[in-house]
């Protein structure tokens, strides 16, 4: 029997951008007040305290910043996915977020590679973001 | 007003330490207060500041420093119950000392105790929902995304990380009490050989797990004179905390947590880092020793992998570290260890790991929840001097 991988469960701050991943749209909130994107979802903004933002759809084209090869799990719903790739990807308006990056050896991932979002469906309620290599 | 020499550690105590299944977080909190207290000269009575760490795995426990005085009977007119991750330990003695300095109390004990399989408290797995999806699990891999990012930046390597690894387990071995001590030292061979746990780190860039408690004794200078060791005095601390590797990190150094945590002790110590005779780096991971050498300005930004090349943190080089093995080879005592160590090393009482003539003590914690979002982190400082 295979063992379920652990799923989001949006919480009353992260609700829209699940609910936005669900549409395979990237969106985080941006500052109406200073233009700050703020992630994670937050209800103030961590450059100008400003409460207002409006949830802005993203390019969805970042770079890695940097990245992990796992070769040992500390939950079992990964062990079939060993070797595998985290990478914590920084999107072009600025925001850094932890994904994998899919339609690539981990023995090509490098530090700097221009990746764009996909979206991998897991159920009804969540898509997951994840990165490609750009241009594929 | 600076605490600077105000105040001081006059008594330390570990417990049996290492994978000891059936002993509970409170015994080992318990037992190493007794230990601190007797190792102080001091009796129960004599305490009335208690301040805890607050347990890994609690569930519903409220005011759990104020159980622990109860079930020492002791009075108390100050109790906090902590939690700083690894930085927790120096969290609280810097707090026993501003309690003290504000008259609340007078000898404060600050203990921690940990069993990583408690009875009867079910384990619930946080909602990590920017993280955990992916296969991000736990603190190893934020330490990994920060090596392979250092590896990129500044060229460090896995050699130079096995090199933190085998110096530390070295110490160890000549540390009776060290979960490691039977197991031996460790080659580069053995570093280089030990399995990928999340690339770039590997199983020995890692720290154990124990289960253990500790536990100090501070007071001030005036009540520390004539006890039963010479008082090891706080001469700097300092506190800083951020959110490694998200932004404003990438860009802004000085977000980075340990850098003031640092600043701030050495300038309340008045003195510097070439100042200090031996060190304490709070060492999860090798990675994290690299990181905190360059933050806390013992080397330049991106130095410390050419840093520590030439057994410069062994024992009779310019900056022993991790006399009694570190995290990585004495044993996880939440950076306790690190305190208890830095104390007996200026007292004197190391023995065969005794650093001549040990005038002044670095020491640091480090913790937080790495694998939040944003990662979170607290440094902690400390220099003790005899």
């Amino acid at each position: 029997m295979s063992i379920e991988k652990p799923l989001p469960v949006p919480t009353e701050d992260s609700s829209p951008y699940w609910e936005a991943c669900k549409k395979h749209e990237l969106r985080m909130q941006r500052c109406k007040a200073c233009g700050h994107f703020r992630f994670p979802p937050s209800v103030v903004c961590p450059r100008c305290t400003s409460l207002e933002a409006d949830w802005e759809k993203l390019s969805g084209r970042g770079e890695v910043y940097t990245f992990i090869i796992v070769h040992k799990t500390y939950h079992p719903a990964f062990d079939s996915d060993i070797p595998y790739n985290v990478a914590i990807v920084r999107l072009e308006e600025g925001p850094m977020l932890h994904t994998n990056v899919v339609e690539c050896r981990n023995d090509d991932l490098y530090i700097g590679m221009p990746v764009e979002v996909i979206f991998q469906d897991m159920n009804d309620k969540i898509s997951l973001p994840k990165f490609r290599p750009f241009p594929v | 007003m600076s605490l600077k020499d105000k105040y001081a550690i006059v008594g330390v105590g570990l417990t049996k330490f290492g994978k000891i299944p059936g002993t509970s977080t409170m015994s080992f909190a318990l037992q190493a207060i007794k230990l601190a207290i007797e190792d102080a000269g001091l009796t129960r009575d004599d305490v009335d500041g208690v301040l805890v760490m607050s347990p890994v795995m609690m569930g519903e426990q409220h005011g759990w420093a104020g159980r622990v005085a109860a079930l020492l009977e002791v009075s108390t007119t100050f109790t906090a119950t902590m939690e700083l991750g690894g930085a927790t330990p120096i969290g609280m003695i810097q707090t026993a000392a501003m309690a003290i300095d504000a008259g609340l109390c007078n000898v404060v004990v600050c203990a921690f105790g940990n069993q990583n399989s408690p009875v009867g408290i079910p384990f619930i797995m946080p909602n990590l929902e920017f993280t955990m999806p992916y296969g991000d699990i736990g603190a190893i891999p934020f330490q990994a995304h920060i090596a392979r990012r250092h590896m990129h930046e500044y060229g460090l390597t896995s050699r130079q990380l096995g090199e933190i690894a085998v110096t530390f387990r070295r110490h160890a071995c000549l540390n009776p009490e060290a979960q490691t001590y039977r197991k031996g030292p460790i080659t580069m061979e053995d570093h280089q050989n030990s399995p990928m746990i999340a690339d770039p780190l590997r199983l020995l860039d890692c720290c154990l797990n124990t289960d253990g408690g500790g536990a100090v004794v501070v007071t001030s200078a005036e009540r520390a004179k004539g006890l039963r060791h010479k008082p090891i005095y706080i001469m700097g601390m300092g506190q800083s905390h951020s959110a490694e590797i998200m932004p404003p990190w990438p860009e802004k150094t000085d977000h980075r947590g340990g850098v003031k945590a640092a600043e701030i002790a050495f300038r309340m110590a008045g003195i510097t880092q070439k100042d200090i005779d031996v060190a304490q780096f709070y060492d999860g991971f090798t990675i994290l020793v690299i990181t905190e050498l360059e933050n806390f300005g013992f080397c330049g930004k991106g130095e410390g992998g050419s840093f520590i090349e030439g057994d410069r943190l062994g024992l009779n080089s310019e900056l022993p570290s991790n006399t009694a093995g570190g995290l990585l080879s004495e044993g996880h005592l939440m950076g306790m260890g690190h305190v208890v160590e830095a104390v007996r090393q200026l007292r004197g009482q190391c023995e065969g790991r005794q650093v001549k003539d040990a005038e002044l003590c670095f020491v640091n914690g480090y913790g937080g929840a790495p694998h939040e979002y944003p990662p979170t982190l607290s440094y902690a400082t400390l220099i003790l001097r005899r």
